[in-house]
């Protein structure tokens, strides 16, 4: 009896690394578990995207549950989940636009033409919807880096004391959004 | 001859680096620093380059982040963990053991214990004294003699 489990163990070994490797296959590697979950959200002071006059900070945000996406115009998919983002504002999700701009290296200074940008932006929400109440510029990517932000598009999800709870790596579809954002959401809600 | 070593000498080639980095150092602890740190650090969007190797825009934004903590004095130790609050574990090639990667370290020395412990029960087994009785010495004899009265025939 002893010998005929014995006999078996390789057979079991290969039916374990089978399912290892198998759940594997379906595993996104670009899901990173980055550090910021479950943290305030960091201190900033950035200019508003359409208006450089206009300022915000952490603080400002409080109070609210909301969305900040990270996008760009330069962003294929950013485009592609414009028009989903756009819906869900309409059904009553506040949603903030943190801009990524890739271009802007600081060790080229001045070679940025932000009235360019703007129209380009305008342009874009223009065609394909506008999900955002406003949209903070991070020219020099300081917020970016403090929130672990690998590229655009990616999306937290923020509570009303400022704290953390999701980062989504990549577009935000019907299924990301009922799997990942939904439940919570509605957890904040009650 | 001449020309026979001056054909091996060819042979011999010596590669030369003319290395002139763009960052610049108050000394060579800190460039030192800077570079064991941007190898050691993973590029969070191209997944297996480090920070060194990769022309992401989000490597070179955590190229000037070292460069501008270790300037700042900060310990190498320092600017991992200023990293890995931001970018989580990930970010640096030398994963800590957490209940996510135990087995990783448990796991080859379990494979190793446990091979040699099976080795190590073999042994045991085999070198188990056997019982010799006098009927086993009296078949073993008449065996022989059976085997002889053959080659004979």
């Amino acid at each position: 009896m002893n010998r005929k489990l014995l006999a078996l163990a390789p057979l079991l070994v290969f039916v374990l690394l089978c399912v290892f490797l198998y759940q594997g296959l379906f595993a996104n590697p670009r899901e990173l578990q980055t550090g910021r979950i479950g943290q305030a959200m960091p201190t900033f002071n950035l200019p508003d995207l359409m208006d450089e006059s206009k300022r915000w900070t952490d603080t400002d945000l409080k109070g609210e549950v909301y969305l900040l996406n990270v996008w760009g115009t330069w962003c294929p998919t950013c485009l592609a989940e414009l028009g989903y983002l756009t819906e869900l504002r309409e059904q009553g999700v506040k949603i903030i636009g943190l801009y990524y701009e890739q271009g802007y290296d600081p060790d080229f200074d001045g070679q940025f033409d932000i009235n360019a940008l703007r129209d380009d932006v305008t342009s874009m929400l223009n065609r394909a919807g506008d999900p955002y109440q406003f949209n903070i510029l991070d020219l020099k990517r300081t917020l970016a880096l403090d929130l672990g932000v690998s590229g655009a598009p990616e999306t937290f999800l923020v509570d009303k004391q400022g704290t953390i709870l999701l980062h989504h790596t990549g577009d935000i579809n019907p299924r990301v959004w009922r799997a990942k954002f939904a439940p919570l959401m509605q957890e904040l809600q009650q | 001859m001449r020309w026979v070593i001056f054909l091996v000498s060819l042979l011999i080639t010596v590669s030369a680096f003319a290395e002139q980095d763009k960052y610049q150092f108050d000394n060579n602890e800190q460039a030192a620093r800077f570079s064991e740190l941007t190898k050691e650090l993973r590029c969070p969007k191209c997944q297996n380059q480090n920070i060194a190797d990769s022309d992401a825009v989000v490597a070179k934004d955590l190229r000037d982040k070292v460069l501008a903590l270790v300037k700042d004095g900060k310990t190498k130790e320092e600017v991992i963990d200023y990293m890995i609050d931001r970018y989580g574990y990930f970010v640096h090639y030398d994963p800590p053991v957490t209940p996510a990667t135990l087995v990783l370290w448990v796991l080859p020395v379990l494979i190793v214990v446990l091979g040699f412990g099976f080795i190590v029960l073999r042994q045991r087994k085999a070198s188990v004294k056997q019982t010799w009785t006098t009927e086993d010495e009296a078949l073993l004899a008449k065996l022989i003699e059976q085997n002889q009265r053959q080659e004979q025939n």
